[in-house]
């Protein structure tokens, strides 16, 4: 390939290069202009001008809809997952990477045949789950399905696990150490890369989550950002400047998570494929 | 020790993957309406769900979804890999940027685009001075949604192509050079074959991920105009919840379960056989 695009010219490849940027970036751009925009001046002013001036009524206006109550459920929500996922996931993936015991193999598969259940296929029996279980519009409801760990993770910490040195190992457990504490000082240590990589993927995927928390909560107690966005969006169709603010709200902390750890990103989603 | 370590995992895996899937096939014979008590009502639900003209627009809706999303994505994340391969300066900051919208929340993205396509008020619209229905207008709403999610994913199989064709060891397209192979005939003896296992991994992937769309549906046109971009995880979700037929919303879930792993062994087995040839 590398061979075949020689037959094209720098400039002709950094022409089509710096449209796709423009074409990534323009809807961003101007969403995020609009959110800074006074409703007056969107109504009646040039289209797609500066804001003039620059206002933040709109976000204040977010504040008033209950938005930071949202921000505040998704971080804890995330914060709550991404801890559990990464504790439940270490644990599991030590036990099939190191340790012997009967079974270990079989249920090996059976986290594995998880992988080809689709999130959409099991929306609807969790919801009778939770609502058997009187946890509709809880927070439990919004972490619990997530919390344990995850298969995917799992399978990839145990890939990364059986590589590391066995002596590494064997020298912490001559110096009295048990599997906890090999867990906690020599392996999660000597993972760092791979725990890096889950976590990137763990935040992206829990902050953007929409339907789960969609069908499982109501009103504003325990409602995520995405949500909010949602309910704002078809209550004010008509008020695009706030709509547009309450979207900035929900991309931003991605956005500088990106700017932040673009590269860790690029190659987690290389290593890990899935959202 | 290893079944202590397992343990929280083991009840997660149980109780939020596998029983849900037993539970789907046993709530496909009941009736519930989110609120009330459970009734068995046999093969009801089955009847009434396989024999439903929406349910059968759906299917259709979402595989013309996936004709239109797959290949075109596909084929510029191809493209865009093929450019960003050549490792000019400022390759890595295009690469970067272009996975963006595909990180962000697709609620959020679909919201943004909605204004972006709003009639009278929406950007598109005030730019080119013309009411256009970009959302409402039959034969432009399917195209329109597939369009948000291409934008969406193109940069993220960008990633899978490009480290797919950096991995292709350069001396044997030095080798097709030196024996006079042209750049076209280099990309379709030597890139195509070798990037076998990186098309396999995005088509299917592409497929499985392009049939579950929910938020960008959701929030772009709620499965309309006259059902025209009700995909099935948009036609479960207003089944479910919407009208509060879960019963039949357990049927719609089943059939896209087996489906998709359908096309799993499918395409799988379609691979197997059809390009197993050696490159050299």
């Amino acid at each position: 390939m590398t061979s075949f695009s020689r037959a094209v010219s720098a400039p002709v490849i950094y022409t089509v290069l710096a449209a796709g940027a423009l074409i990534t970036l323009a809807p961003f751009a101007i969403g995020l202009m609009t959110s800074f925009t006074t409703a007056d001046q969107f109504n009646t002013g040039e289209p797609l001008s500066f804001p003039a001036p620059p206002t933040l009524q709109n976000y204040t206006g977010l504040a008033d809809a209950g938005f930071g109550r949202a921000l505040v459920v998704t971080a804890l929500m995330t914060a709550v997952i991404l801890v559990g996922q990464l504790t439940f996931s270490v644990l599991a993936a030590y036990a099939f990477a190191r340790l012997e015991f009967p079974g270990r193999d079989a249920l090996f598969w059976v986290y594995l045949a998880t992988l080809m259940v689709p999130a959409t296929v099991t929306v609807v029996p969790l919801y009778l789950l939770m609502a058997q279980a009187g946890l509709r519009n809880t927070f439990w409801a919004l972490v619990l399905p997530f919390v344990f760990g995850s298969p995917y993770a799992i399978f990839l910490l145990r890939e990364y696990f059986r590589g590391i040195p066995a002596d590494l190992i064997k020298a912490a457990r001559i110096d009295g150490a048990n599997t906890l504490d090999v867990i906690v000082h020599v392996v999660v240590p000597a993972s760092k890369p791979i725990l890096v990589t889950l976590s990137l993927i763990t935040v992206v995927s829990q902050w953007n989550s929409f339907m789960w928390p969609l069908v499982i909560t109501s009103g504003g107690r325990w409602q995520v950002l995405t949500v909010a966005t949602a309910g704002l969006q078809s209550r004010y169709n008509a008020q695009w400047t706030l709509v547009m603010a309450a979207t900035t709200v929900a991309i931003v902390p991605l956005i500088v998570l990106f700017v932040a750890f673009g590269r860790y990103i690029v190659r987690s989603i290389v290593v890990t494929g899935l959202k | 020790m290893g079944y202590a370590l397992l343990a929280p995992s083991l009840f997660g895996v149980v109780t939020f993957l596998l029983l849900p899937m037993l539970v789907v096939g046993w709530l496909s014979v009941h009736r519930w309406d989110l609120l009330g008590p459970v009734e068995y009502v046999g093969l009801d639900n089955w009847r009434s769900v396989l024999t439903d003209p929406s349910f059968a627009t759906s299917l259709l809706v979402t595989a013309l979804f996936i004709v239109i999303v797959v290949p075109t994505q596909s084929l510029l994340g191809l493209a865009a890999a093929a450019m960003l391969a050549r490792s000019l300066p400022g390759s890595g900051f295009f690469r970067t940027l272009y996975v963006l919208p595909w990180i962000c929340s697709p609620l959020a993205i679909a919201v943004l685009w909605r204004w972006i396509l709003a009639p009278t008020d929406g950007a598109v619209s005030r730019l080119l001075g013309e009411r256009i229905e970009w959302l409402t207008d039959p034969d432009l709403a399917l195209p329109v949604v597939s369009a948000v999610t291409i934008w969406t994913n193109v940069g993220y199989v960008t990633l899978f192509f490009l480290a797919g064709i950096l991995a292709i060891p350069t001396d044997i397209q030095d080798a097709a050079r030196t024996d006079g192979a042209n750049a076209w005939q280099r990309f379709r003896r030597i890139t195509l074959p070798m990037l076998r296992p990186t098309l396999f991994f995005v088509l299917v992937t592409g497929v499985i991920s392009a049939a579950q769309v929910f938020d960008t549906v959701y929030a772009l046109t709620a499965g309309g105009p006259q059902g025209r971009t009700d995909l099935i995880a948009h036609r479960i979700y207003a089944e479910a919840f919407g009208a509060a037929a879960v019963g039949r919303a357990a049927v719609m879930a089943a059939v896209l379960f087996v489906l998709l792993v359908g096309v799993t062994i499918a395409q799988h087995s379609y691979f197997r056989r059809r390009i197993t040839y050696d490159v050299v």
